[in-house]
């Protein structure tokens, strides 16, 4: 099927921005210095998290940019401005913006093991991380520790590995950042595949005098989705045959072609999903025996906590999706594998996923981003006035309107859902009836989350 | 290569001048403000409690408490220093400065029924004379139930026991026919009673007109200032546990073993106030030893830290209200 799909590099202004060399370099050259205040102030400022930068503005402002206007609109943008693997590029490049000769890497070059080329590794750091979210998420101190941590993981792993091989395998904020990507209206593609063939250089993987070879290990010319490409550009500036592009396209268009679909991505989107649902269930909802459980990490409570929450993530989820795949499987009489049906159907669930955690986003993004301008003009909590906003008392934003925004969120990530689960069944030449389940899965999940948040 | 020198400077300006210059800032406004600017974090005790729980600083130094909550409502007090934030809501910085101006060491405390632990949310402050850092430890009196050997584990019924509570207000229309010649903080109520039923000049008086004068005279001895300024301690650091009416039923207090620790047959929880049998059997004496050492595993807190001898007093007048009806309005 050809997608309709328009090439903004056309645009001489983006084209000239894309294929300047101090792009990524003026990106992170902000973002830095605010992951460095944000580490600070978890590490010096005030543990009153509501009043540590590090708190509000990585957990409240960085996580609302990411979830309600980067990801949907414009992918993995923030992969490409990123600070934590910064520093590793740029000792591998021994360069901040300019290429060495013909892209040339300083790294122990180890090749990432085979058999960990895929997002599970993603997925067990994501989880891992989650399990302890309501911690990190409220204390600076831990905060800033596992943003610390993060960034010196990166760098190890930029010394001994080839180019990204932290944010492409080990990230856990990557996995599900690359996961949703595939909703976002722009891709950058290569215009036309013959060229590629006969270019046998191929500049754009390994480098050339004008840029690194992708740094995200992706031959640009076999993208067929958004999931791995960081849109750091280093493509559109390695090839000679400007045949490398950024292109707008209709949202969701990575999901309406069934390729490439494994395991391993289903199952982030079985956790990002279930996620969602258990952080609006124990942040949000009434039980506050759960939320007391989450917090008190290493009680028996909290690994009771634990238990539960990587069972469900894990095994019932997926299990009550599976048992869905096998009566949608028997419903439209299929021969394909249940295991192929399983992970191409799981795909369905990422337009409802992101729609979930924005849904869950608004709710604790509204009620404290207030707290934003406390924390502009008093990052540490040690009663500074820097722009004269330390004192503007705390404001839910749209109080009262939460639930209307929350709901046609929801409405649109389920529309979403049964057109991915129905188009799937029509590339596979099957009855319509075998997605209904799936369907009927996606209905009950978004009813589960409307009625917490009503 | 300009152009990479350039974007080194910014990274490095990243890195190195601008973490450099927030502390630098920090270093020359806290300067600049003449007061050691002291951060004080409220947690429920099951999450730390206070931190830091010991702050130290040298004598004649002025000090700048910001104090926040990370989860809850906390107050805050010291009240050797005469120190006292009512309320510090969490997300928000409570600020209070004072001058150390004499050495010792000064324990504060939470005010507001944080949690159920709350009661162990307390610290110090240590103020240092830079002089004298070693300074003997100060020499303090036996409290009184010591200097009188009272045994405040004993049971302690009352011998006497009333018909119905008596009343002051009944007991102040006789106080000029019944003298109740007695020493309040040392003698019980009963032994006071039993002293007067054996005086053959009240033998006209019933028990109840007796006892009514006994209200009474616990009353005038105490002034109603005393009992009022009881009734506000008693409400911020009492009733949590024994009950706004005294029963012993405060929602903090419902889990805790009371005397069940030194007698298995006793009452479990906060004592009762409003039990006549055992509160007119103890001598004020007998109750400011159970409040300045604590329980002792009961649960009941220790507040020879925190409360002067006036303030345990001024409680102690509050509670015998309980029992005595001193016809007090409660806003008095």
């Amino acid at each position: 099927m050809t997608m309709s799909r328009f090439e903004l590099t056309r645009i001489p202004i983006i084209k000239k921005i894309l294929a300047s060399r101090w792009l990524q370099w003026s990106l992170i050259a902000i973002t830095l210095p605010v992951f460095l205040l944000s580490i600070l102030a978890g590490l010096f400022g005030t543990p009153a998290g509501s009043r540590n930068f590090g708190i509000v503005f990585v957990w409240i402002v960085w996580w609302a940019l990411l979830i309600l206007l980067m990801l949907p609109f414009a992918g993995r943008l923030w992969c490409a401005m990123c600070p934590i693997p910064a520093p590793g590029e740029w000792l591998q490049r021994r360069a901040l913006v300019q290429p060495r000769e013909r892209g040339r890497l300083d790294t122990l070059g180890l090749k990432w093991p085979r058999r960990l080329n895929n997002i599970w590794l993603q997925n067990a750091t994501f989880l891992a991380v989650a399990l302890f979210s309501v911690v990190i998420l409220t204390t600076p101190m831990v905060s800033a520790l596992v943003l610390a941590l993060f960034a010196i993981i990166a760098l190890s792993i930029s010394l001994l590995f080839e180019r990204r091989t932290f944010c492409r395998y080990l990230c856990p904020v990557g996995g599900f950042i690359g996961l949703y990507s595939q909703l976002a209206p722009i891709e950058v593609r290569v215009k036309n595949h013959a060229v590629c063939v006969t270019h046998k250089e191929k500049t754009c993987y390994v480098g050339s005098d004008a840029g690194y070879g992708c740094p995200w290990l992706v031959f640009p010319a076999a993208l067929d989705k958004n999931t791995y490409c960081g849109l750091c550009t280093e493509c559109l500036k390695t090839c000679p045959l400007d045949n490398v592009a950024l292109f707008a396209r209709p949202f969701g268009a990575d999901l309406l072609a069934n390729k490439g679909r494994r395991l391993d991505e289903a199952y982030k989107a079985f956790i990002m999903l279930t996620c969602a649902l258990a952080y609006s269930i124990v942040l949000i909802g009434p039980w506050s025996i759960l939320r007391e459980m989450a917090y008190a990490v290493g009680s028996m409570g909290w690994w009771l906590y634990a238990a539960g929450f990587l069972a469900v993530n894990l095994a019932v989820v997926p299990g009550i999706f599976l048992a869905c795949v096998l009566v949608g499987k028997k419903m439209g009489r299929v021969i394909a594998s249940t295991r192929k049906l399983f992970v191409d159907y799981a795909y369905a669930l990422v337009p409802l996923g992101l729609a979930a955690w924005a849904a869950f986003s608004f709710s604790f993004v509204l009620t404290n981003l207030s707290y934003a301008w406390q924390a502009l003009s008093d990052p540490f909590g040690w009663g500074w006035n820097l722009f004269g906003t330390a004192n503007w008392s705390w404001t839910p934003y749209l109080a009262g309107w939460q639930g209307m925004l929350q709901v046609p969120m929801l409405l649109v990530g389920l529309v979403g859902a049964i057109a991915v689960a129905f188009r799937t069944a029509r590339e596979q030449r099957a009855s319509p009836r075998v997605a209904l389940p799936i369907v009927a899965f996606c209905i009950a999940f978004t009813l589960a989350l409307v009625g917490l948040y009503l | 290569m300009r152009r990479e020198i350039f974007a080194l400077g910014v990274v490095v300006l990243s890195f190195v001048v601008f973490p450099a210059s927030l502390f630098a800032y920090q270093a020359w406004r806290t300067n600049a403000l003449d007061a050691r600017v002291i951060e004080l974090t409220a947690n429920v005790p099951a999450n730390g409690g206070w931190q830091p729980d010991t702050i130290r600083v040298h004598l004649g130094e002025r000090v700048r408490l910001r104090i926040s909550s990370t989860d809850v409502v906390h107050g805050f007090a010291v009240p050797a220093l005469g120190i006292q934030v009512d309320e510090i809501l969490p997300g928000h910085v409570e600020e209070v400065e004072f001058v150390a101006s004499r050495a010792g060491r000064f324990p504060f405390a939470c005010t507001r029924w944080c949690s159920v632990d709350h009661w162990r949310m307390r610290g110090v402050i240590e103020v240092i004379d830079p002089q004298n850092p070693n300074p003997a430890s100060p020499t303090f009196a036996p409290p009184l139930y010591q200097q009188l050997n009272v045994n405040i584990d004993a049971a302690h019924p009352a011998r006497n026991v009333p018909s119905e509570h008596p009343s002051a207000v009944r007991g102040a229309v006789l106080a000029e026919q019944i003298t109740v010649d007695a020493d309040t903080r040392t003698q019980s109520p009963s032994d006071v009673f039993a002293k007067l039923r054996a005086d053959a000049a009240l033998k006209s008086y019933g028990d109840l007109q007796l006892w009514d004068a006994i209200a009474f005279e616990w009353k005038r001895a105490a002034g109603d200032d005393a009992i009022a300024r009881g009734r506000q301690l008693y409400a911020r650091d009492c009733a949590a546990c024994h009950g706004e009416s005294g029963k012993g039923d405060g929602p903090a207090g419902r889990n805790l073993p009371g005397r069940t620790v030194i007698d298995a047959s006793a009452r479990r929880g906060p004592a009762d106030f409003t039990n006549a049998a055992q509160m007119l059997g103890a001598s004020d004496v007998l109750l400011q030893g159970k409040i300045l050492r604590g329980g002792m595993g009961t649960g009941m807190p220790e507040w020879r830290s925190l409360y002067t001898d006036q303030d345990m007093w001024d409680v102690i007048s509050f509670i015998r209200g309980f029992v005595f009806e001193y016809g007090m309005s409660d806003k008095k």
